[in-house]
This record gives structure tokens, sequence and C-alpha cells, in this order.
């Protein structure tokens, strides 16, 4: 539905906001977003887990190894300082875009 | 329960992850799937479709490798196309150019590796190039000269009844038993030969010259006397050769003749380091033997002349002058004496003519001079009349090399070193190869993927092999700086008086060895790369495909058996090296019979500046008295023959009541003419008798002194003191006045041999040249200027050379077994070092591998102490049989040489002449050196052991 640019761009500021508050795993970060834009975003596998590794890589987010007991061991993800200073940095931008959008087009977000 | 895992790890395969990374993305994505799944069936899916939704993204235009591909960063950037053979494209250069770069990226990547591969094959590498330029210079090179193919050298055999009038010279050429065979030649005899070639009408030769040694002129340069080595030639040698001098003009035929103006033409080197290379010394005059020379050529800086590898002339003379220069010492003969034998011959032959036409056309002549010539019988078995079948008799050789007969000599040394350097060689490969083999192992994985998604077997094993060429090439690289690096040691190797190699050949590294450079490099890594390439794409390994990622972790039993390879040769070098060892240490423990601390030495040649008779006498008083007083001098002495020098003066004796007829040449006895206090300065005690005393001159009857052995061997049951003997050549009987204890003479090696003295007084003829003997309060070097000093004084233009302490003399004649000891212990050493390396590295590999194992055996109660054991016992189970192999093939090799190959009596000669002291099989070397072994194995196991010990049990039993 969405153009597949905007939609990379975007899923990254995404991902970095669900766990922004509290650590996550892959698949409670794919459910959340889901469920948060009312199944406008939906993700699988193949689509997540190479945005989650590349952040990963770029150190905005950090994964670890969590054993819990009578569980399997999960791999959590936290957002890094340096995560949390791009996050609220594109937070600006996008606020800013949009600003333009609606002072051009007419586009009013919610 | 469907699994995942295997789905996702069959996804990921083409991507050649790293083993760690690859079994985490495993873990998290099929986790996430095994969510989907189970929040599916919750939501009531059945089984199947929640299956296939839960699959859907992943299949679809394999987004999931693509992208993660993207993010990962791969062990290797070489992309794979799933699914699809690059079929067809015989891009061959730009398919080579991507393997090289490839290879390029492997190589830098594993440094470690690459660093120590690269390193051996250098030193093996680097070695044999060394080695093979000195093969070059010594046996294959040709001399500098125009076609230098269509020079023949003679030769001449006859039967053991053929006598000459003398000879002098070295010549080594094989004939068969029960001749004599030379190549040295009469004057006059040449002269017949040469006469015999111009006149005949179609002579297969365009040239005949002859050529030979004049050693040890004294040659004056401005003020500075110095001893040089000459040759004499005759007119169209220069002419034969087709040799034309760097400068100035060549010796002719015109130059040859008797009242011709006397000429001299100088060698390259001489010029440069003497004459400072200035083209102004043509027409200037050069003083040889107090004779006045005209400079008229020099040669090119290539040429070294014609003679045996070892000697450059550098000054060289017609053969007419030979007479005016050695004075009395004259081999053409003089009005005492008759010519000796001591020329070589050379020819050149006429286009399409062989050395067997050249041989016919002069062998007529040649006979009928060489029996000419022949000495009256001086023996009662020898025949006045030879028969015909002992006739003398041309033999010609190739001369292109100049004389071959020291060359040979050396052949066996050199062929010696080449061997050992070979198998250092051969031992760095086998460790590279087994590195190769365990690498190939790592990337099974990969290989067999690349393999089951169709690449050609060829293209891979091409693409290993172009590794380990490149490895090999910057091996070769890295070991012709080596080489250069060589060249100064093979200089020591090379030494006038030590080496075990002949002295001042060219060693310059040119085409012909690079050219093998090269050669060796292509093979060793074609040799090392092969196999290992072949084993690794061998179709059983796609079993690792569908296998987990641990794969069986054995090593291979070519890998075993490349270590025990390499301990074995490894034992025979260092056997080796502990023989020569020990045989040095025997020699220099031997009992010289004097005592040599503190013993200056220098050597005068006083005949060369024409001393003789009355004055040589003078002049020795006087220097004596001078020494006698100098201070820091306790005692001066001299004698004829240097000790521990392999310097020697023998000849026949006469026993009472025997004559020359009857025992001529039945006893031989080596003899020294000394002064007075000759045994008092050297601290040789007197045993019977008296010393000689200043009394004892040329006046006075003629007296003698005798050794131990002399007495013991000529005169056992009786006293000697009273006897007269004759010595064979001398005038007269002497009369023995008193024994000495034996000493040695040549060398510490050799067995001691009846010893006579004469005063130096009674032996005015024999002394024209000295080996001064000084001691001294202290260091005797420190009196070396002083005593210049002192002779410079008497006569300014006589050199005094081979100034040195006894003590260092005696070293120096054990510096071939010195070179001996120190080269086998290096190549041993370093033989012993790249298989402790290769066994380290085999071992590392093996625990990497196992690391699954060791967990689950400290899981299950193993200590770290079993576990470093077993990889310990994984070692030496092969060190162990290397040197059982090893000790069986040294004693298989020596059964086979003395049986076979040299015969039991000749291995036994060659075993005596080269060890002292030791045998070959001695048992306590091989002991030693097997603990050695032993020991050195033992620390190249600890080290991976000790990793396997520290494997952490629960991450090695997370690897599945």
């Amino acid at each position: 539905m969405l153009d597949r640019d905007l939609k990379r761009g975007s899923t990254e500021m995404l991902i970095m906001a669900m766990v922004e508050d509290r650590p996550r795993h892959g698949y409670e970060i794919g459910k959340l977003i889901e469920q948060r834009s009312n199944g406008v975003l939906q993700f699988h596998v193949a689509s997540l887990y190479p945005l989650l590794y590349r952040l990963e890589k770029r150190g905005l987010i950090k994964g670890r190894w969590v054993e819990k007991a009578g569980e399997r061991r999960r791999r959590f993800y936290t957002l890094t300082a340096a995560g949390r200073k791009i996050l609220a940095e594109q937070r600006r931008t996008w606020k800013d875009f949009f600003a333009a959008l609606d002072l051009v087009a007419g586009i009013n977000p919610a | 329960m469907p699994d995942w895992k295997k789905e996702i790890r069959e996804r990921l395969a083409g991507l050649r992850l790293a083993p760690t990374r690859e079994a985490e993305i495993v873990e998290e994505l099929s986790q996430y799937l095994e969510d989907c799944y189970e929040e599916l069936l919750a939501g009531g899916m059945t089984k199947e479709d929640a299956w296939r939704t839960a699959f859907e993204g992943l299949d679809e235009s394999d987004l999931l490798a693509r992208e993660l591909s993207k993010v990962e960063r791969p062990v290797s950037q070489e992309p794979v196309v799933f699914g699809a053979r690059v079929a067809g494209r015989i891009n061959l250069l730009s398919d080579l150019w991507r393997d090289l770069r490839f290879g390029i990226r492997m190589l830098v990547k594993s440094k470690g590796f690459t660093i120590v591969a690269v390193l051996s094959l250098a030193l093996g590498i680097g070695a044999n190039t060394a080695l093979f330029s000195v093969v070059d210079a010594v046996l294959l090179k040709t001399l500098p000269v125009a076609e230098p193919e269509r020079l023949v050298l003679f030769a001449w055999q006859a039967g053991r009844p053929f006598r000459v009038s003398g000879m002098s010279g070295t010549s080594n050429v094989p004939g068969p038993p029960g001749t004599r065979t030379l190549s040295l030649f009469r004057y006059e005899v040449f002269e017949k030969m040469r006469q015999a070639r111009s006149q005949a009408t179609e002579s297969p030769l365009s040239d005949l010259f002859a050529f030979a040694p004049i050693q040890e002129m004294n040659a004056v340069v401005g003020d500075q006397a110095e001893i040089v080595s000459g040759q004499a030639v005759s007119g169209s040698y220069y002419a034969g050769l087709r040799m034309q001098p760097s400068l100035g003009r060549a010796i002719t035929d015109e130059d040859d003749k008797p009242g011709a103006s006397p000429v001299v033409v100088l060698s390259h080197q001489y010029w440069q380091e003497r004459l400072g290379g200035s083209p102004a010394v043509i027409g200037q005059q050069l003083k040889l033997n107090k004779q006045s020379l005209t400079i008229i050529g020099v040669t090119p800086p290539a040429f070294t002349g014609t003679m045996q590898v070892d000697y450059h002339p550098a000054v060289t003379v017609p053969f007419a002058f030979e007479p005016l220069l050695q004075g009395e010492r004259s081999n053409l003969g003089t009005k005492d004496q008759p010519g000796v034998w001591w020329i070589n011959l050379m020819g050149r032959l006429k286009p399409g003519a062989t050395q067997e036409q050249a041989r016919d056309s002069l062998n007529g002549a040649f006979q009928a001079a060489a029996l000419e010539v022949m000495p009256p019988p001086r023996k009662a078995n020898q025949p006045a009349q030879l028969e015909p079948k002992d006739y003398p008799r041309l033999i010609t050789e190739s001369g292109s090399r100049g004389m071959l007969d020291r060359r040979r000599s050396y052949s066996p040394t050199i062929y010696g070193l080449f061997i050992v350097v070979a198998l250092v060689l051969l031992i760095a490969c086998a460790n590279v190869a087994n590195l190769l083999l365990a690498r190939a192992t790592l990337r099974s994985a990969e290989i067999s993927v690349r393999l089951a998604v169709g690449a050609g077997r060829w293209r891979l094993v091409r693409q290993l092999l172009t590794e380990s060429v490149l490895l090999a090439a910057l091996g070769g690289v890295a070991g012709v700086v080596f080489a250069f690096w060589a060249r100064s040691a093979l200089r020591v190797l090379t030494d006038k008086d030590t080496g075990i190699l002949p002295n001042g050949v060219d060693l310059t590294l040119n085409w012909r060895v690079l050219v093998f450079t090269l050669a060796v490099s292509l093979l060793t890594g074609v040799l090392f790369g092969l196999v290992p390439a072949w084993r690794a794409t061998s179709k059983d390994l796609t079993m690792a495909l569908k296998q987990s990622r641990r794969t069986t972790g054995a090593v291979s039993r070519l890998s075993k058996g490349l270590i025990v390879a390499q301990v074995a040769l490894s034992l025979l070098l260092l056997i080796g090296a502990g023989l020569f060892i020990r045989t040095l240490y025997n020699l220099q423990q031997v009992n010289l019979g004097f005592n040599q601390e503190n013993l200056l030495l220098f050597r005068l040649q006083a005949q060369q500046n024409g001393y003789k008779d009355e004055r040589l006498m003078q002049f020795y008083q006087q220097l004596l008295a001078r020494l006698d007083h100098l201070p820091g001098v306790r005692a001066a002495t001299f004698g004829k023959v240097a000790l521990i020098a392999n310097d020697n003066w023998f000849f026949d004796i006469l026993l009472p009541g025997e004559t020359e007829m009857t025992a001529a040449g039945k006893h031989i006895t080596n003899r020294q003419a000394v002064r007075e206090n000759y045994f008092s300065t050297l601290e040789i005690p007197l045993l019977q008798g008296r010393s000689f005393t200043a009394q004892d001159d040329e006046r006075a009857p003629r007296v003698a002194i005798v050794s131990q052995t002399f007495a013991r061997q000529f005169f056992p049951d009786e006293d000697v003191l009273g006897k007269r003997v004759t010595i064979i050549d001398n005038k007269g009987e002497v009369e023995i006045v008193g024994v000495v204890a034996d000493t040695k003479y040549m060398s510490q090696r050799e067995e001691l041999k009846p010893l006579i003295y004469t005063p130096w007084q009674q032996e005015v003829a024999d002394i024209g040249e000295m080996r001064f003997t000084l001691r001294t309060a202290g260091e005797p070097t420190a009196l070396a200027a002083t005593v210049r000093q002192v002779v410079r004084e008497l006569d300014s233009n006589l050199p005094v050379t081979e100034v040195s302490t006894q003590t260092a003399r005696t070293q120096a004649t054990l510096g071939q077994e010195r070179q001996s000891a120190r080269l086998l212990s290096f190549f041993g050493g370093l033989a012993l070092l790249l298989a402790a390396i290769g066994l380290s590295g085999v071992l590392a590999y093996s625990v990497a591998q196992r690391t699954n194992e060791m967990g689950i055996r400290m899981a299950l109660g193993a200590q770290a102490a079993n576990v470093m054991r077993l990889v310990v016992w994984q070692g030496m189970k092969l060190v162990l049989l290397g040197l059982a192999l090893g000790a069986a093939t040294g004693y298989g090799l020596k059964r086979l040489l003395a049986s076979q190959y040299f015969g039991e009596d000749a291995w036994q000669r060659q075993m005596a002449e080269q060890l002292y002291g030791v045998k070959g099989t001695d048992p306590l070397t091989f002991f030693v050196i097997a603990a050695l072994l032993t020991l050195v194995a033992l620390i190249a196991c600890w080290v991976p052991a000790r990793k396997a010990a520290s494997v952490d049990p629960l991450e090695a039993l997370r690897y599945e």
C-alpha cells in the first residue's frame, strides 16, 4: 500500500520508537507495530530482521540474549544513547515535514 | 513440530556467514517463526495453513537472503546466485583475475597463516636459489669466450710403468685402475704437438695453446710488495680463446719467443684493486720476482682464466719468461734439472670437427715426444723399455668450462648441500600443504554449497590452486630477497682457507638462477596446492551440507603422514649435525704435542727477492738476531713447514745398508728444517740425545733429530742415536743425534707419521721461504706491526705474509668441519622449527574442529588435564612414529650407500674422512637428538592443548 521507499525510511524510526521505553524481542516489535498501525504496516521475518540488524550495526539499537528460567533464551533489543539522539532528530524532522505538507497541500495529521 | 532452524539454515547457506553469527541468526529467526506459528494455531488455523502462512514472505524472491546479505558481512564477498550456474562464459582472463583478487583477500584475512607459510617457503626457496647459483658457477657456467663449446681439453693416459721426470700441479682426472691419468704435459711435448698441428694439411684444430700456473710471485707496485698468483701462457692462448682484452692488447706468438721484450697482461680484478683501474697502466712497468715487465693489456671483467675453478691469475706472462721469473725453480727445466710435467693444453676445434678427430690427429706426435723424454728407470722393478700397451695416449674432454679437476672434487660437497637444502624445502612445502588441507576442511561447507549450485569442480580447484600459487609466488619473491642475503653467508662458505666451497666464484644471481627460482616456486605452489584442492572438492564432502555444522574433526591421514615425514627428516639432519659437532669437539681436544699458546706466525719468501746461499743465510741471521731482542718476544725461531696448516714436505729415505735401487720409495718420512731453539720454543720435549746448536752449521757434519714415531718405525728394536740415514735427493747421509716427542704435523686428524728434523744451516738450498714462529709474552697479534717494521728495515721489498697466531691457524684447519657442523645445525634446526610449526598448526585445527567433543567430555566430568593429555598424545604419537621412521630410514640409507653405491671399504674411508672419534651410527648422538626433538614436539603440542583445555563446555555444547 504505502510506497516502499517511504515505508523503509520510516520503519526504522518506528522500530526505534518501539524499544524506546523498554526492551522488546523481534516478534514483539513486529506485532506491536502491526497492532498500533491497525494492520497498515505488516512485517514478516524477511522484512523485519534485516532492518533490525542494520540498526544494530549502526549502533542505534543493541540486542542482548536473555535467558529466563524455564524458557528458551530470546534476543531483546534496547535503544542506545546514540539511538535516542537519532530518534529525537527524526521526530523533529518528521514534524517539520508534516508542518510543511500542511502549509502547502493542506494535509492535517491528527 | 516443523524444523524452523533447518529451513532458515538452508536459505542462509549461500551467505557464508561466520558460524557463530549464523547460529545466532538462525536461532532468532526460527523463534520468530515459531511464535508466528503458535499464534496462528492458537487463532484456529490448521497446522498446514499455519505453516504455509508463516513461510509466506520467506520464499518469495529470496528476499531474506538478499536483504541480509546487504547487512551482514559474509566471510567472503563473492556473490553466489542461487540456482543459476554462471555457465558458458569462458572469459578466462576475468575469471583468473577474480580468482586472484579473491585469493589475495583470503590471504590477507588470515595474516598469521600467510606470514608463516610465506616465511617457510621463502627460506626453502631462497636456500635452494643460493645453492643453485653455486652449482651454476662451479659446475655449469662456461667460459666467457666465443663459442666455448668448441674448446677441447687434453689429458693423457698411460700404463703404470710409464715414467715422468717430475710433476707439478693438481690433476684429478678419472681413469681406469692400473693406469696413470694426468692432465699435465711437459713443455717439450707441447712444442712437438704444436709443430704437428701447424704442419698438418687438414688439422681439425684451428688453435692449440697451453697455460700453467705460476704461484706466489712477488709483485711490487709503487712501494707495496705482495704475493700474487699468476700464469704462463703460450703465444696463441688469447687468440685460441678468441678473447679480446678490454684494454691494450693480448699476448701473441711474437711475445712468446726467446729474446722478446718481457710483457705481462693483467686480470681485471688486479687492475682495479691494485692499479686503481687507470687506463694509463698500459706501457708501465711491473716488477715480478725482481724482473721488470711491461704491462700491455687487461682482460675483460668476466674472464677469470681457464684454470681450476678457484685459481684466478692476477698476472699472465708468456712461457718464454717463466725461467726468468722462477730462476732455479723453473719448471721448464734448468741445466741441472729436466723440465717437469706441469702444463695444461687446450685446443679450438674447427667448425664440424670432433674431439676424437683432434685427439687422433695429435696422438702420434704426443706419444713420440712423451717416450722421448721418459727418464731412465730409477728402481729395480722398472723396465727400461715400455710395452706398447703402456704407451701414453691422448684423451680429450670438453674445454668449455676450463679445467675440471677441482670442480669434480667439489661436486660431492655441492650435491650434498643441495640435497639438504632440497629436503628443507620439501619440509616447508609439507607444512604449507598441511595448513592448506586444514583450511580447506574448514571451508568445506562453502565449497560443497558451491558444488551443489553447479560450480564446476575444476573451477573450484583452479581457484584454490590460485591461492596456493599466489602463496608460492610470494614465497619465491621473498626467497630471492633471502637468497641475496644468503650470498654473504655463501662468501663465508667459499673462504680461501676454511671454505668447503671453491673460492672466488662469481655468485651473482643470473637469469638462469632466477628462472630456476621461478620454476621451483611454481612447482611448490602446484605441489602443495593440488592435493588439498582435489580432496576438498571431492564429492564426498557434499555430505557436509546435509550434516549439521559439526564436521568430523579428524585429522586426515595425509596430514598425519606429512608430519611424520617432517619429523623423520629433521631427525636425520640433526643427527648429521650432532655427529659433526662431536667430530669438531674431538678434533679440538686433540693433543698437538707442543704448546700453541701465544705464538705469532708469519711467512717470508726471501727467495722471490733473489736471496740465496750466503746472502740468504746472512739475511736470516740478521733478522733472527733482531727478533730475538724485540721487547715482548720471549723466543724467536723458524721452520720450513707450518704446523697444523695442511702443509707438508716429505721425502724417501734410505736406512743403513740400503741403496736407491733396492729401497727407493720403501720408507717415506716427513721433514722439517729448523733453528736450534725450535724445540725449546715450541716446548717439544727432548727424549734422547741432544738438540741442535749453532755449531751445526754448513761446515759441520750433517746431523738430524727424529721423532718418536720415526725411531719406532724404522729402528724398532735398536737405539736410534748414532744411526745414519740418507734422505733421497739430498746430499749424503745424516747422523741421528736426538729424539723428540711426537707432534701433530699436517692436521689434528692425521695419524702420527715419522718426522725428521735437520738444522737450517745445513739446508741452505731448501730454505728459500720459511715460517717464523715467535713465542710472545702477551697477546701475539699486538706485535704484528712491529715485526713488519723490523722486516721492512732489513728489506723494504720483502712482503710479510700469513701473519697469524698458532691457535688461529689450528682453528682454521678445522674450518671445513666447523662449516659442516654449522650448516647441518642450521638446516636441522630450521627443519625442526618448520616441523614444530606444522605439528602445532595441525593440532590447533584439530582442536578447533573437536570443540564440541571437548565440551562433552568436560561436561561429563573430564578434567582440563585429561583433555590436554589427549591432545598432546595425539601429537606425540606422530612424533614417535617420525623418530622411528627416521631411524629406520637412516639405517637403511647407510646400508644402501655402503653396500650398493660406494662399496664397504670406500664407505668406511668416507666416514673416517668426515668424522673423528665418533661412528656414524653413534647411539649417544641419536638418543640426545631424539630427546631434543621430543622436547620441542612436546612444547609444540602443549600450545594447542592449552587452548583445548580452556574451552568453556557450555559454549562448546551450544554448537550444534
